[in-house]
C-alpha cells in the first residue's frame, strides 16, 4: 500500500531523514518507534505531505530551505511532491503529535470541521462511528475541546482523523503526554479499529512497551536512520530493544 | 433627545460594526491586516455609481455587480499580491495599503471627487419614533447589520466552508492536515471580507458621499473598533461598536460635536490601557475568534 524509498528530508543543510526506506501493506499497523530527535514526525510530515506545505511556505517567507530526495509510493503512485490536501482525499490522514484538535470549538464542531471534504450524511455516519469508538466523548460533545484533558483530547484527534474515513492513518506520537491509564484506552481503541474496519495504520511512537505487542511491523529509528525492522514479537524479543526501551 | 441620542447612537454603532466586520473576519481567518480595506469599501461605492450612472442600471443591480466584483478583487489581491507574503505581518500590511492607496489616489487622480458621487437610498421615507425623526435608510443599515451578523453566526457554525474557516482560523496545520486547503480558504476569507466592505458601501454611503478620503477614514474607524473589541474576535467587534459609537453620540449630543473624536480616541486609550489586548483579546486562545 505504501512505499517509502530511500527518503532522505533536509532543514537547510541538517540532515534530519537519512534513506530511510518503509514498506506498509493494506491492513497492518506498523509502528515507527524512536526517540526524541530520531525523525519521526518528519517522516510522519514526509508520509502526510505536510512537508510540501511547510517547503512552499517557508519558501515564501524566504526562511529555512526543505530539501526532499527519494520516493514515496502509495498504491504505486508516486506522491512524493503532492500536496497534503490531495493525499487526504487519495485516503491518507495524519492525526499529529500534541492533541491536535481546534481547542475554541465543540467536540462536535471539532468532528463537523474535520468532514470538510466529505457528505453531510457521511459526515453524521462517521461521527456515530466515533462516539460509538469512545464511548467518552459524546457526554462531552457540547464542551470546548480545549477544556478536555489529554486523553480526551487525543480521542478527539483521533476521532476527527477518522470522520475523513482514511484508507490510511498516520498516528504521530499519539501517546504522548498521557498516563497509562489513557495510554491503554488509545492502543485498544487503535487495535480495535483495526479489528473492526481493516485500516492501514502506521504509528510513530517513543513509548515501545504499549505500542509493540499491537503491531504487525515495526522500524525502530534513531537520528533519522533506520536502525532495526521487525514483527512487533521480533522486536519485543530483541536484546538491543529490551535494553534500550524496556530498561531489562 | 435623550430617546433621539439613543436612537443614533445605535445607528452609528451598526455602521461602526458593519465598517469593521469584513476586516475582522479577514483577520480572524487568514491573520491577514488588511490596509486596502477602506479602498475596497470607496472602489465598491464608486463602482455602484458609474454602473448607476453612466451604464444606467438600477440601483440594486448595480450594488450587486459591484459587490460581487469587489469580493472577485478582494480574491484577485490574496492569490497575486498575500499569497506571495503571508505570514510577514510588515510585508502584508505594506502591501495591502500601498495597493488601497493606489486604489484611492487613482480616483482622485481621475477627478472623482465632489458632492455629485453619492448613491441612493433604497426607501425615501421618515418616521417618528418617541419624538424623534429617524430616516428609512438608517432603519434599514440596523436592520442589514443585524441581518449580517446572525448571517456569518449561522455560515460560520452551519456550513462546511464556515467551519472550514473556524478551523484554519485556530490551527491552520491541523486544518490542513484534515483536507483543508487553508489557501483557498485564505483567499475566501479575503474576498468575503471584501464583500463585506462592498455591502457596508453599499448601505452607509447613501448617507453622505463618496470621496477618496473617506477609504482612509473607514479603515481608521475599522482598525480602531478591531483593536479595542480584540482582534479577530465578532464579539468584540459588536461590543466595541457600541462602546465607540455611543460615545460618539452623547458626545455630540451633550457636550460638543468637536469633542466627539476626543472622546472616541480617549475611549479606544482607557481600554486598551486596561486591557492592551481589547477587551476581548485576552481569552483569544480559548474564545470563539470568528
Amino acid at each position: 500500500m505504501l512505499e517509502v524509498q530511500n527518503l532522505m528530508v533536509f532543514f537547510e543543510n541538517a540532515l534530519a531523514i537519512n534513506d530511510l526506506n518503509i514498506e506498509v501493506d493494506e491492513g497492518e499497523i506498523v509502528g515507527v518507534i524512536g526517540s526524541n530527535s530520531a525523525g519521526k514526525t518528519t517522516l510522519m510530515n514526509a508520509l502526510s505531505g505536510l512537508i510540501i506545505d511547510m517547503r512552499i511556505k517557508e519558501k515564501r517567507r524566504g526562511g529555512e530551505r526543505i530539501t526532499v530526495y527519494g520516493n514515496i509510493l502509495f498504491n504505486g503512485q508516486d506522491i512524493t511532491e503532492t500536496r497534503p490536501d490531495d493525499r487526504v482525499k487519495m485516503g491518507i490522514v495524519l492525526c499529529r503529535e500534541r492533541h491536535p484538535i481546534f481547542p475554541e470549538s465543540s467536540v462536535l464542531e471539532n468532528l463537523k470541521i474535520a468532514g470538510y471534504l466529505k457528505k453531510r450524511p457521511e459526515v453524521l455516519d462517521s461521527i456515530k462511528y466515533v462516539f460509538d469508538l469512545f464511548p467518552a466523548l459524546p457526554k462531552l460533545k457540547t464542551r470546548k475541546a480545549g477544556f478536555l484533558s489529554g486523553g480526551e483530547q487525543q480521542m478527539l484527534a483521533i476521532g476527527m482523523a477518522l470522520i475523513v474515513r482514511p484508507k490510511l492513518l498516520l498516528l504521530d506520537e499519539p501517546l504522548l503526554g498521557l498516563s497509562p491509564m489513557m495510554q491503554q484506552v488509545v492502543v485498544d481503541a487503535v487495535a480495535h479499529l483495526k479489528k473492526r474496519t481493516g485500516i492501514t495504520v502506521v504509528i510513530s511512537e517513543q513509548f515501545a512497551r504499549p505500542v509493540l505487542p499491537m503491531i504487525d511491523k515495526g522500524y525502530i529509528v534513531e537520528n533519522g536512520m533506520l536502525t532495526l525492522s521487525g514483527t512487533g514479537q521480533e522486536l519485543m524479543d530483541n536484546p538491543e530493544i529490551k535494553s534500550a526501551y524496556f530498561g531489562i | 433627545m435623550f430617546i433621539g441620542t439613543v436612537l443614533y447612537a445605535v445607528v452609528n454603532s451598526v455602521i461602526l460594526a458593519l465598517l469593521a466586520i469584513g476586516f475582522n473576519l479577514t483577520f480572524g481567518i487568514s491573520g491577514v491586516a488588511n490596509f486596502a480595506y477602506g479602498a475596497l469599501y470607496i472602489m465598491s461605492a464608486y463602482l455602484s455609481w458609474m454602473l448607476l450612472n453612466l451604464l444606467e442600471l438600477p440601483f440594486l443591480l448595480a450594488a450587486v455587480i459591484s459587490i460581487l466584483i469587489t469580493t472577485l478583487c478582494g480574491a484577485l489581491m490574496y492569490r497575486f499580491v498575500l499569497l506571495r507574503v503571508r505570514g510577514q505581518a510588515l510585508s502584508e500590511v505594506i502591501a495591502t495599503f500601498g495597493i488601497g492607496l493606489a486604489i484611492l489616489e487613482l480616483f482622485r487622480y481621475l477627478g472623482f471627487v465632489g458632492f455629485e458621487y453619492t448613491l441612493p437610498v433604497l426607501i425615501d421615507h421618515s418616521f417618528v419614533i418617541f419624538g424623534a425623526y429617524i430616516d428609512m435608510q438608517r432603519i434599514l443599515i440596523v436592520i442589514v447589520g443585524a441581518v449580517l451578523v446572525i448571517f456569518l453566526w449561522l455560515f460560520t457554525h452551519h456550513t462546511s466552508i464556515g467551519l472550514a474557516f473556524r478551523g484554519i482560523a485556530q490551527d491552520e496545520r491541523t486544518a490542513l492536515s484534515l483536507g483543508i486547503n487553508s489557501d483557498r480558504i485564505a483567499t475566501l476569507s479575503v474576498s468575503f471580507g471584501a464583500g463585506l466592505a462592498a455591502i457596508a458601501a453599499t448601505i452607509i454611503i447613501p448617507l453622505g458621499s463618496i470621496s477618496p478620503s473617506e477609504g482612509y477614514d473607514v479603515l481608521i474607524k475599522a482598525l480602531a473598533v478591531c483593536i479595542i473589541g480584540g482582534l479577530g474576535s465578532t464579539g468584540g467587534v459588536i461590543v466595541a461598536s457600541f462602546v465607540i459609537g455611543f460615545a460618539e453620540r452623547f458626545t455630540d449630543s451633550y457636550i460638543s460635536s468637536h469633542w466627539t473624536m476626543i472622546v472616541s480616541l480617549a475611549a479606544i486609550l482607557i481600554v486598551l490601557t486596561i486591557k492592551p489586548s481589547g477587551l476581548f483579546g485576552k481569552q483569544k486562545e480559548l474564545e470563539e475568534r470568528i
